[in-house]
């Protein structure tokens, strides 16, 4: 997302290096093998920061409060996880987007698991689900690129709050800046042109 | 000038005469030799890995205890299952394709050649996408027979060319005696082909089958890119889901350790029933 390369570059400059971006799959990420074995020094990667995944990564301090969001095309009228009774609803692999829905289980709704956004995008647009449930910003940002197409059928408060991820006790100086540039870039409004730049709205206080 | 040369030369053979060994030290000290760097790669393996990280992260039993069982009765059956399906189709397919390589019927030659070619060629995860992604959107529709369409279409088109070509390489390995004996004793092309030819042919590509059978089994954990529900996860899917889940690479492993409980087996059953081939034969 380009919201946390932005901020990251905001990290980057206070460090006075170069960023070399590594595109690398979510579990890797998460799973803090990515920042043990040294592929990458810091993840960006919109994640929100819970208490199994802070056992193996040191988390910033958080940068963007997430909502979940479900996503359903445009005029389908479903309201809610409930409302995808005997309908099938889809969620992505190793979000906290399926955690919630998984924690949720709404009864008789069938919940089918897709790899990336890109298959889940897919999978709604071929009417293959009829609701996908992802963090808010992804789909506000979608339906921005496919106008009139889809909407926000429910959003749904989960108080996740997305942080920036170090290797655990690994680098605690860099930490440190992370959270100071965070801290910075909040109170000299550099943060909020950036949030401007990519949500189009300012961030609710 | 010339006198030098010699004398160097001279100089060079003796020196080398007396540096060669017998050729039985020569054997020894390379097996010598083969044995210190087998050791010396296993010592370093030994000292320089990190063990208690790495078995807490990827052999930690109380993370592998939580897999079982669902990781055998649905993630391991999924995987044999769709093995199957893809195998049965590909092979019926492959053995219409190879008969169409073969075919005097040109036309029949040419599909068989561009479909072997195409799907030889292209990657098998972009295959998948299109039948579940690329179909709807062109049809409106999703394939029937919803989740296994896409499943048996998705592994067996592209295993039916592997296969096309295995058979075919194997009808041609039949000595044409054996045709012609077929033919002479009054069978057709037909029946000849169907009773003594492709019977023979089996026998002779059972181990480059069994190889497709075992790629098959691993390929099967592309097809998660078409989306799963709980009862239709395979292996891999499986362990990926358990890693996020409980934030430990160890499903990774026992994942990978399950995909033998399929092969391994396999590979013996294949080595039996070629020893009984040859001694049939």
């Amino acid at each position: 997302m380009g919201f946390d390369m932005d901020l990251i570059d905001l990290v980057a400059k206070k460090l006075g290096v170069i960023q070399t971006v590594v595109d690398t799959p979510f579990e890797g990420i998460k799973s803090g093998q990515d920042l043990n074995t040294g592929k990458c020094d810091i993840a960006a990667a919109g994640m929100t920061i819970k208490p199994e995944r802070a056992k193996v990564i040191d988390f910033s301090v958080p940068y963007f409060n997430a909502t979940q969001a479900l996503l359903i095309k445009k005029g389908a009228g479903y309201a809610s996880l409930e409302s995808l009774k005997g309908k099938k609803l889809g969620d992505q692999s190793g979000t906290t987007g399926k955690d919630y829905v998984t924690s949720q289980h709404p009864a008789g709704v069938t919940v089918t698991e897709f790899e990336d956004l890109a298959t889940l995008q897919q999978a709604l647009a071929t009417d293959q689900i009829q609701g996908a449930v992802d963090d808010l910003p992804v789909w506000t940002d979608y339906i921005k690129k496919n106008p009139g197409k889809f909407e926000i059928g429910a959003e749904f408060q989960t108080g996740e709050q997305y942080g920036f991820g170090i290797k655990k006790g690994g680098n605690p100086a860099l930490l440190k800046t992370v959270n100071e540039v965070i801290a910075a870039a909040k109170t000299d409004g550099t943060y909020n042109t950036i949030y401007m730049k990519w949500f189009g709205t300012k961030p609710a206080a | 000038m010339a006198a030098t040369t010699t004398a160097d030369r001279t100089g060079g053979l003796q020196r080398r005469r007396r540096s060669r060994l017998t050729r039985r030290q020569r054997t020894r000290l390379i097996r010598t030799i083969q044995y210190a760097v087998f050791v010396a790669v296993g010592l370093l393996i030994v000292l320089k890995a990190d063990w208690p990280r790495l078995s807490h992260d990827y052999f930690n039993l109380a993370i592998a205890r939580q897999l079982f069982p669902d990781i055998l009765f649905t993630a391991l059956r999924n995987t044999a299952a769709y093995t199957a399906m893809g195998f049965v189709f590909g092979l019926g397919f492959g053995l219409l394709l190879a008969l169409m390589r073969l075919s005097v019927v040109a036309p029949y030659r040419w599909v068989a050649n561009v479909y072997i070619e195409f799907f030889r060629g292209i990657p098998l995860l972009l295959w998948l996408f299109f039948l579940g992604y690329g179909v709807p959107t062109a049809t409106g529709a999703q394939l029937p027979g919803q989740p296994y369409s896409p499943i048996v279409l998705g592994l067996g088109m592209p295993a039916a060319a592997y296969m096309a070509e295995t058979i075919r390489a194997g009808i041609q390995a039949v000595p044409k005696g054996q045709a012609e004996a077929a033919r002479s004793l009054g069978m057709s092309h037909g029946q000849a082909m169907v009773s003594i030819v492709i019977p023979q042919a089996f026998r002779i590509i059972v181990p480059p089958l069994t190889n497709e059978v075992i790629l098959l089994t691993k390929d099967s954990s592309l097809v998660a890119i078409l989306g799963v529900t709980i009862g239709t996860k395979e292996l891999t899917k499986f362990g990926r889901d358990a890693l996020n889940q409980l934030v430990n690479p160890t499903p990774l492993v026992i994942a990978g350790l399950c995909y033998l409980i399929i092969t391994v087996p396999l590979s013996l059953v294949v080595r039996r029933l070629e020893a009984r081939n040859n001694r049939a034969r």
